[in-house]
């Protein structure tokens, strides 16, 4: 009897040891990989833009999309609100392979000053955590995008403000991505928009949080 | 259970002790690279994107 409860408290004590172990997996062991792949993707980006210096096709700027595949550098996103100097790199693509490594653009979502709604999906919790602070998001902060093709700058009209719970959304609430948010996802597009979206709550996934913003000023290359 | 595989490692107590060590260092590091990623993936615990 005394052996058999020996081993149950061994096991109930090992149980706690795994969780704990996987709490310190998600709160730092994931960020350590995703600092390193940042790394590798601002090198990437850096290649990318000394490309697009030697063969600049003024005509068609859209063309440095093209040659992108999942999990390639897209761009570099900044965001004051999170820190003077916060900024991450963005990778192609929102598969959970391209998400460890920083905030990915939506595929089928338009590209940084086209027609239409640029948006970008990124970890609240684990993973760099690149949108924890997303909460903090308020109506008319400016969010820049630095990509091949340029600069670009959108102001949110429509963010959390401060509420933990502010914009919070289904899962299922694509339109947040559409093209034209609140239309059918044909409606053509006339203006130029970002879609940020992350998890809700910090630590889970049963909902989701977005912000969106209109594009107030580009400085193509 | 620890206890039992104490007493049925090698040698005297040191190596011991650096075999449990290694032992431990071993588990963790696969729990690390390979159990706790298949369960983050498999039980949808951490998505940031909609539709």
């Amino acid at each position: 009897m005394a052996v058999m409860a020996g081993a149950l408290g061994e096991l109930m004590l090992t149980g706690g040891v795994l969780v704990l172990l996987f709490v310190v997996y998600t709160l730092w062991g994931t960020g350590i990989q995703t600092a390193a792949a940042q790394n590798d993707l601002r090198n990437q980006f850096e290649l990318q833009l000394d490309e697009v210096d030697l063969d600049t096709d003024e005509d068609e700027p859209q063309a440095a999309y093209e040659g992108l595949e999942l999990g390639d550098a897209y761009g570099i996103l900044r965001i004051p609100r999170f820190g003077e100097n916060w900024e991450k790199i963005i990778v192609q693509g929102v598969e959970d392979e391209d998400l460890k490594n920083g905030p990915g653009h939506y595929l089928d979502s338009a590209d940084p000053g086209e027609l239409g709604n640029f948006a970008v999906a990124g970890h609240r919790s684990g993973h760099g955590e690149p949108f924890a602070r997303f909460p903090e998001l308020q109506e008319g902060d400016i969010i820049e995008v630095e990509t091949a093709t340029g600069i670009y700058q959108y102001q949110l009209y429509d963010a959390p403000d401060g509420d933990s719970d502010g914009n919070k959304i289904e899962i299922q609430d694509s339109w947040v991505a559409d093209p034209v948010p609140g239309e059918p996802s044909s409606a053509e597009p006339s203006e130029s928009l970002l879609t940020l979206t992350t998890c809700w709550p910090r630590w889970g996934s049963s909902h989701r949080m977005y912000a969106t913003g209109i594009l107030i000023s580009s400085e193509e290359r | 259970m620890y206890a039992w595989v104490w007493r049925h490692l090698p040698g005297p107590w040191p190596v011991r002790l650096f075999i449990y060590l290694v032992l431990i260092l071993g588990i963790v590091a696969a729990l690390f690279f390979w159990v706790f990623p298949w369960v983050e993936d498999t039980f949808d615990i951490n998505r940031v994107t909609v539709g």
